[in-house]
């Protein structure tokens, strides 16, 4: 069904963020900010008893739910995001996005979005803009 | 370039001639276990693959060629001033695969001052990081802008 301007993004909701993830991406990323994997470190910068997420894991989780509603990441031209906030362990939060413009190109519908994440009774964490192209037949 | 890491806040024409200073840059080696995990730690389906658009990012300042601690230096800043990530654009050409080797390159596109009331003196530096792959393909490119404060001016 061709997207129409206007149409909710299915949400997603992450119930909780789990620290024990963050120590493991930034063990990949060879990040040694110790906020992300340290809560003593976190609170003496004044962020609170809890660890912080990275931002490419907030990103992600708006990413993923852009890509399971247009049927694959692999359609995601690009995307633009402000950090406005940070996610902190045992967060629950929520992706969201609205569709905002529709363009027929000759490689295929052009869906325009805009995008957010927030901590859920909280701060909005993340806002954006993502593009995907889906096939014309769409 | 090879980049101390002493702290040292730079001039405003200081800070205008680090718009053009290109990274070291690198390669960047998509291996399937580090997808998986990277993609396990995001919450994403490891059916993504290299294709999950975040990887970009994650590639590209994997093998930007400096450390960030190098970066922040470069910048007059250390990570314990407190730099925070500001804005992040990124275009995805061709997707990542998984097992394929990118070339990063890319340079500093921005560095400006500016005052809040309540935030004082801080600067916002911008850097663009570039993925090509052994033909010469542009797969992708990422903008990022990270904010350092400055809180001794």
């Amino acid at each position: 069904m061709r997207p129409t301007v206007g149409q909710q993004i299915p949400v997603r909701i992450i119930e909780a963020v789990d620290p024990a993830r963050m120590k493991t991406l930034s063990a990949l990323m060879r990040d040694p900010n110790p906020i992300h994997f340290d809560r003593s470190a976190a609170s003496a910068l004044g962020l609170g008893e809890r660890t912080v997420n990275q931002g490419p894991s907030n990103i992600a989780y708006v990413m993923s739910m852009l890509g399971n509603w247009a049927g694959g990441v692999d359609r995601i031209t690009r995307y633009r995001f402000r950090f406005l906030g940070n996610v902190l362990e045992g967060d629950r939060v929520q992706a969201s996005g609205t569709v905002t413009a529709v363009d027929e190109t000759p490689e295929g519908l052009l869906v325009h979005c805009d995008l957010a994440l927030d901590v859920v009774d909280g701060a909005r964490v993340l806002e954006g803009t993502g593009t995907v192209r889906l096939p014309v037949d769409n | 370039m090879t980049v101390g890491t002493d702290r040292t806040t730079p001039g405003e024409s200081e800070l205008d001639a680090l718009v053009g200073t290109p990274f070291p840059g690198g390669e960047a080696t998509l291996e399937p276990w580090w997808v998986h995990l990277v993609l396990d730690s995001m919450l994403a389906d490891s059916d993504d693959g290299g294709a999950h658009p975040v990887l970009v990012f994650l590639a590209a300042t994997g093998a930007m060629g400096w450390t960030w601690d190098e970066l922040f230096a470069l910048c007059g800043a250390t990570e314990a001033d407190g730099p925070m990530a500001g804005e992040t654009d990124t275009v995805v050409h061709h997707p990542l695969q998984v097992g394929e080797t990118y070339r990063v390159s890319g340079e500093i596109v921005s560095a400006v001052r500016k005052v809040g009331r309540r935030t004082g003196t801080f600067d916002i530096v911008g850097y663009r990081l570039d993925l090509h792959d052994g033909n010469g393909v542009h797969h992708a490119s990422t903008t990022n802008s990270i904010v350092f404060p400055r809180r001794g001016n």
